[in-house]
C-alpha cells in the first residue's frame, strides 16, 4: 500500500471531521438571539427581573456567558478529552455516558443484522446468478421489488403484530428489564437474543435481499469475463471456477458497498428500534429530538459522523489492500 | 480460503442465525398474565422516561404525574367544586391583622371581609412601589411523613418556598413563576429583602403572628398578592421537599437544578425521599420501566382507614409506537394504557367487553389563532388583511362546528363558547360568549358579505382578490392536523378563501410563532378555573414571548384583564371574569374549533372500579383510588393461549 496515498486520506478524514465538528458547532446557533431564552421562555407572572436573573444563571450553566468563538474553543476542548457535553435531561447525565449506555445494544443488532444479510445475502446472490433466468433467479429479482417497494418500519410493524401479538413466536416488544438486569450470564444473552430475533428479522430482511442483488450482478458482471470464459476452456470444474475465479472478483464492488453499511450501523435503525421499544442509539435519538436536547442531539450527531468517517476510512484503506489499482491515480 | 472453509463458514453463521431466531421461538410470558399480586400494568407512549426524579425537574411527559405521585403539594384542587382538598395540609384560611380567621360561619372565606379586613400594605423593596397584600395561615396534617419517617413539619414549607424564590439555591424558573405572587424576595445578590413566609422557628412571633408550641410543627403563614391564582399555584403546583434531605446538599455552589449536580445531589435524584403516595423502587426501575409501591406511611387514607390508593405496585412500561402499546393493552400484556387516542381508534375496541373505553370532556380547545399584529419584517399585505376584525369573523362564521366535530373528531368532541370558557366553570361561565352557534346557511351568508364589502373581486376559480392576487393563507400545524386544516381550507372555500397547511417544525414556538413567521395556527388552549389568572393574561395580553403568538394588543381588555387578576374579591374576581367573555368572543382572535374528547383504555380482567375522569385519561388519581384488584383467583387471570383473545371479566367488573 503507497504511504502517501493513506496519509492523504488520513488527513483527508481529519478535515472532514472537523468541518463536521464546526458544522454542527455553528448550525444550531444560527437565527438563535439568545439561547437562554430557548431554554427558558418567561413563565407566568415572572417579573422582568426575576427573568433577567434566571436568564444570566442559564448563560453561565451552559456556557454562553462568553462569545460565540471562545464557546467553539471550549467546545473543541471538551472533545479533546471525548467530553460532547452535558444532556438537558433531568439529572444532567454527560452525553458520552449515554451515547456508552446505548451504543452496545444498538451494535448487537445492526452488527448481527450485517452478518446475517451479508452471509446468506451472498448465498442467494450467487445461487441466483448461478442460475440465471431460472426461478432462484426470479425470485430474487421479485423480492427486491417488494423489498424495495416495502418501508422497513412498516415490515417491523407486521412482523412485531403477527409475529409478535397474534403468534406469539417472538417478543412483540422488548422486555423492559432487558437491559436492567443483563449480566452476561447464559440466562441474559438468551433474553437478549430472544428479544432481538424480530428486530434483527425486520432489518435483515431488505440488507439480504440488497446484498443478494449486487452479489447477483456483481457476478454475472464478472462471469462474462475473458479470464472466466478462459478458466472454463482449460477445463476447471464449475465449483473451482465459481470460487477462484469468479466470486472473489465479484467481491471487490461488494467491499464498498458493506462499508457505507458499516458506516450506517449506528444511526441506521432509528424507526426499528422505535417499533421494538429496543434501548439503543437510534431512540437515543428520537428522546434527544422530541424534547429539544440540543447537547445530546449534537453529541450523536457528531458521534454518528466521526463513525462514518472512520468507517470510510477503514473502507478506503482496505480496498486498497484488494485491489492496488485504486491508488493508481494518486499523484506521484 | 478452501471451498470446504467457505462453506464451513456460511454453514456456522446459517446455524446461529437459526439457533438465535429459534430461541426467540418460545412461547413468551408477559409477566401481567401470571402476576396474581396488586401489581397495575401501565403502558406510556413517550420517548423516554425521566431519569432523575427531582420533582422541579421534571417537565415532560409522565415525569410530571411520577413527582406528584412520590411527593406531594399543601392542597390538590377539585376542579368540580372549585375548592383545596387537603393533602400535606389540612386547613387554610385569610387572616386579618389580628390574626383571625376570615371566614363565615359555615367556614367558608368570607369574601367580602376579606376586601376590609384582610389587605394590607408594605413597599416592595424592589420597585419602591406600595403593594397590597393578604394573609394565609396554613395548617399541616400532623400525620404526613416523609418516606424515611421523618415528619413532614412547617420548616420543611419555609425551605421548598424559600428555596424556590432563592435564585442562588435554586435556579429553576418554573419554581419563580409558581410562586410569583408569593411576597417574599430576593435582591440581586442574594440576600433575602422581604420576607412572606413565617413559621415557629422563622420569625413568625417577630410578625406578630401567634403560633403555640403545640402547633408549631404545623402553622405556616404566608403573605401572597391575590385571591385565588395567587394561592393555587403556592398549594397545588409546588411539590414540598424534605429540608432535611436537601439542605446539606443544596448551596451557592451546588444549586438545585445545576447543570453540574455533584454525587451526593445526583444520589438524590435517583432515590428520592417524598411525602407521596407512592415510593420509587430504584432497583428494578430502568430506562423502559420504572417500578412505585405503595408508601405505607402516606397520610391520608380512606373513611375505613384503609389505604387511599389500593394498587400496591405500579410497573410504568415504556413504549416509543403507540400502536404497539394499543395492541399491548388488547393483548393482555398491560392492564391500561396512559395516552390519549384518537377517536378513530374506538372502533377497533368494540365488541371487547374487556376493556373498558373511557371517552372523558376534554379540557382543551383546539383554537385557531390569527397572527392579527406581525412584527414590521414580517407584515404581509395578506396579513394585513388579518387586522380586520370583519375578516376574522367571516373567517369565525365559515367554520362549520357541527360538522368539524363529526368529520374530523370522529364525534368525540364538544363545541366550545368563542368565550373559551368551558361551561362547566358555572361561576362565571357567561352563555353570552357563544356566539358562534346557529344555523350554518345563515352564518355562512353572513361570512360572504361581510367579505364582499372588504374583498369583492374574485379569481375564475372564485377566490377572492387583493390588489389581484388570490387571498390565500397557510396555517400552521404539525402532521396530525392536517386533516383538520384540510377541512378549514374546504370550509374557507365557500368564502372564498384559499388555506394550506404549513409545517410547524420541532421549535414553533422560536421557528415561526414568536417571530410573527405565520398566518395562522391551530393552539390548543386551556382555561380553568385554577389557570385563569395566569393564562388569560399569557394569551391575550402582549408581553414578549407569551402564548399570545398573534400578538394582540387590546389595552381595555389588558386592564381587565389585570384588574381580574390583582382584585382582592373573589366575587369581582367572577364577574370580570364573566364579562371578559363576550369581549374575548368579538375580537375573533383565538376562534374555539373544538373541544376534544380524552379516549383512553383500561382491562377489566383484573382490576375493576373504573371511572371516566374528566380531562383525564384512565390513568387518573381518581382511578387509582377507586379500582381494587379482582380477586378471582387464576380463573379471571388472562389466558394467554395463543395471544388472543382473554377470559372476560367484565360481567364480574359490571356487577361489582
Amino acid at each position: 500500500m503507497k504511504r502517501s496515498y493513506v496519509i492523504k486520506r488520513i488527513l483527508y478524514a481529519v478535515f472532514i471531521f472537523f468541518v463536521v465538528l464546526t458544522l454542527n458547532f455553528f448550525i444550531p446557533r444560527l437565527g438563535v438571539r439568545d439561547p437562554a431564552e430557548r431554554y427558558y421562555p418567561p413563565q407566568g407572572a415572572m417579573s422582568e427581573i426575576e427573568y433577567e436573573i434566571i436568564k444570566q444563571f442559564t448563560r453561565e450553566q451552559y456556557g454562553f456567558d462568553v462569545s460565540t468563538f471562545q464557546q467553539y474553543i471550549r467546545y473543541v476542548q471538551g472533545l479533546a478529552r471525548l467530553d460532547l457535553g452535558t444532556s438537558l435531561r433531568s439529572g444532567s447525565p454527560k452525553v458520552t455516558a449515554l451515547i456508552g449506555e446505548r451504543l452496545p445494544w444498538t451494535l448487537v443488532l445492526s452488527v448481527t443484522t450485517l452478518i446475517i444479510s451479508l452471509v446468506i445475502g451472498l448465498l442467494f446472490g450467487t445461487l441466483a446468478a448461478w442460475k440465471r433466468g431460472r426461478w432462484q433467479d426470479t425470485t430474487l429479482l421479485n423480492a427486491s421489488t417488494v423489498s424495495v417497494a416495502l418501508p422497513s418500519f412498516f415490515i417491523a410493524l407486521m412482523l412485531s403484530f403477527y409475529l409478535g401479538f397474534e403468534l406469539e413466536l417472538f417478543p412483540a416488544y422488548t422486555n423492559p428489564n432487558m437491559v436492567a438486569q443483563f449480566d452476561w450470564s447464559w440466562e441474559a444473552i438468551q433474553v437478549v437474543l430472544n428479544n432481538a430475533a424480530l428486530p434483527i428479522m425486520s432489518m435483515a430482511l431488505g440488507g439480504i435481499v440488497g446484498y443478494s442483488q449486487s452479489t447477483r450482478n456483481s457476478v454475472i458482471a464478472v462471469t462474462n469475463e475473458d479470464f472466466v470464459i478462459t478458466a472454463r476452456a482449460k477445463g476447471l470444474s464449475h465449483t473451482t471456477v465459481l470460487y477462484k475465479h469468479i466470486l472473489r472478483n465479484a467481491m471487490l464492488p461488494l467491499a464498498t458497498s458493506i462499508g457505507m453499511s458499516i458506516s450506517g450501523l449506528i444511526g441506521g435503525a432509528i424507526i426499528i428500534e422505535q417499533v421494538f421499544n429496543w434501548q439503543g442509539m437510534g431512540t437515543l435519538f428520537l428522546e434527544a429530538n422530541s424534547t429539544n436536547d440540543y447537547p445530546l442531539m449534537m453529541g450523536i450527531m457528531l458521534f454518528l459522523s466521526a463513525f462514518a468517517i472512520l468507517a470510510n476510512l477503514i473502507t478506503e484503506l482496505f480496498y486498497v489492500i484488494l485491489d492496488p489499482r485504486v491508488t493508481v491515480g494518486d499523484k506521484r | 480460503m478452501s471451498t470446504k472453509r467457505v462453506w464451513l463458514v456460511v454453514c456456522l453463521v446459517l446455524v446461529v442465525s437459526a439457533a438465535m431466531l429459534l430461541m426467540g421461538c418460545q412461547r413468551n410470558q408477559y409477566p401481567r398474565r401470571t402476576d396474581r399480586t396488586n401489581t397495575l400494568y401501565v403502558g406510556v407512549v413517550q420517548a423516554s422516561f425521566p431519569s432523575a426524579f427531582m420533582p422541579w425537574l421534571s417537565r415532560e411527559g409522565i415525569a410530571p404525574t411520577i413527582a406528584s405521585m412520590l411527593y406531594s403539594t399543601l392542597f390538590s384542587y377539585d376542579d368540580e367544586t372549585g375548592r383545596f382538598l387537603p393533602n400535606l395540609a389540612r386547613e387554610w384560611y385569610y387572616v386579618d391583622s389580628q390574626g383571625r380567621p376570615i371566614v363565615t360561619e359555615s367556614g367558608d372565606i368570607d369574601y367580602d371581609r376579606l376586601e376590609t379586613e384582610g389587605v394590607k400594605t408594605l413597599v416592595n423593596p424592589q420597585n419602591r412601589r406600595t403593594e397590597q397584600y393578604l394573609t394565609v395561615r396554613i395548617e399541616l396534617d400532623s400525620r404526613a411523613r416523609w418516606s424515611d419517617g421523618q415528619p413532614v413539619t412547617a420548616d420543611d414549607v419555609y425551605y421548598t418556598l424559600d428555596i424556590a424564590r432563592n435564585n442562588y439555591l435554586a435556579n429553576h424558573a418554573g419554581a419563580l413563576a409558581w410562586t410569583a405572587d408569593l411576597l417574599h424576595l430576593y435582591s440581586n445578590s442574594g440576600e433575602l429583602q422581604l420576607q412572606g413566609i413565617f413559621t415557629y422557628n422563622h420569625g413568625a412571633a417577630e410578625q406578630g403572628y401567634v403560633i403555640d408550641a403545640a402547633e408549631q410543627d404545623q402553622v405556616v403563614y404566608l403573605h401572597v398578592r391575590g385571591v385565588l391564582g395567587a394561592v393555587t399555584s403556592l398549594y397545588t403546583t409546588v411539590l414540598i421537599l424534605p429540608q432535611h434531605v436537601w439542605e446539606p446538599v443544596v448551596s451557592r455552589e451546588s444549586q438545585l437544578n445545576s447543570r453540574s449536580p455533584d454525587e451526593r445531589m445526583q444520589s438524590l435524584y435517583h432515590n428520592p425521599v417524598g411525602s407521596g403516595p407512592y415510593v420509587l423502587d430504584a432497583a428494578e426501575s430502568g430506562p423502559s420501566q420504572i417500578v412505585l409501591r405503595r408508601n405505607d406511611l402516606y397520610h391520608l387514607t380512606k373513611d375505613d382507614a384503609s389505604p387511599l390508593y389500593a394498587v400496591e405496585t405500579i410497573r410504568l412500561i415504556l413504549y416509543q409506537e403507540l400502536n404497539v402499546a394499543i395492541y399491548a393493552v388488547m393483548q393482555g400484556h398491560i392492564d391500561m394504557l396512559d395516552a390519549g387516542l384518537s377517536p378513530n381508534y374506538v372502533r377497533l375496541f368494540e365488541g371487547r367487553d374487556d376493556l373498558f373505553v373511557s371517552v372523558a370532556e376534554g379540557i382543551y380547545t383546539q383554537s385557531l389563532v390569527f397572527n392579527v399584529n406581525p412584527v414590521a419584517s414580517e407584515q404581509t399585505p395578506m396579513r394585513g388583511l388579518l387586522a380586520s376584525k370583519s375578516v376574522r369573523q367571516a373567517i369565525a362564521l365559515a367554520i362549520d362546528p357541527e360538522m368539524l366535530i363529526r368529520l374530523v373528531a370522529n364525534g368525540a368532541a364538544a363545541p366550545m363558547s368563542a368565550g373559551l370558557i368551558p361551561e362547566s366553570l358555572s361561576d362565571f361561565y357567561n352563555p353570552s360568549a357563544d356566539i358562534l352557534g346557529g344555523e350554518q346557511a345563515a352564518k355562512l351568508q353572513q361570512a360572504n358579505q361581510l367579505l364582499d364589502q372588504i374583498l369583492p373581486e374574485k379569481d375564475e376559480q372564485g377566490y377572492r382578490l387583493l390588489d389581484g392576487e388570490r387571498v390565500s393563507f397557510s396555517i400552521l400545524g404539525h402532521p396530525g392536523e392536517i386533516e383538520l386544516i384540510s377541512f378549514l381550507e374546504i370550509q374557507l372555500q365557500k368564502v372564498g378563501i384559499e388555506i394550506r397547511y404549513q409545517a410547524k417544525g420541532s421549535s414553533p414556538e422560536t421557528t415561526y410563532l414568536w417571530t410573527s413567521r405565520f398566518d395562522m395556527t391551530i393552539q390548543g388552549v386551556i382555561f380553568s378555573l385554577a389557570n385563569v389568572d395566569i393564562m388569560l393574561n399569557a394569551h391575550f395580553v402582549a408581553r414578549g414571548r407569551t402564548s399570545n403568538y398573534g400578538r394582540l394588543v387590546e389595552p381595555q381588555l389588558a386592564a381587565d384583564i389585570e384588574e381580574m387578576r390583582s382584585t382582592l374579591n373573589l366575587h369581582r374576581k367572577y364577574e370580570l371574569l364573566y364579562n371578559l367573555q363576550p369581549v374575548i368572543a368579538e375580537l375573533y382572535y383565538k376562534v374555539p374549533l373544538y373541544s376534544s374528547e380524552i379516549v383512553s383504555i383500561a382491562r377489566t380482567d383484573r382490576y375493576s372500579g373504573y371511572e371516566v375522569t374528566p380531562g383525564a385519561t384512565v390513568f387518573s388519581t381518581t382511578n387509582l383510588q377507586q379500582i381494587r384488584l379482582i380477586d378471582s383467583g387464576a380463573d379471571s387471570v388472562a389466558s394467554c393461549s395463543g395471544g388472543s383473545a382473554v377470559v372476560s371479566v367484565a360481567a364480574v367488573a359490571e356487577e361489582e
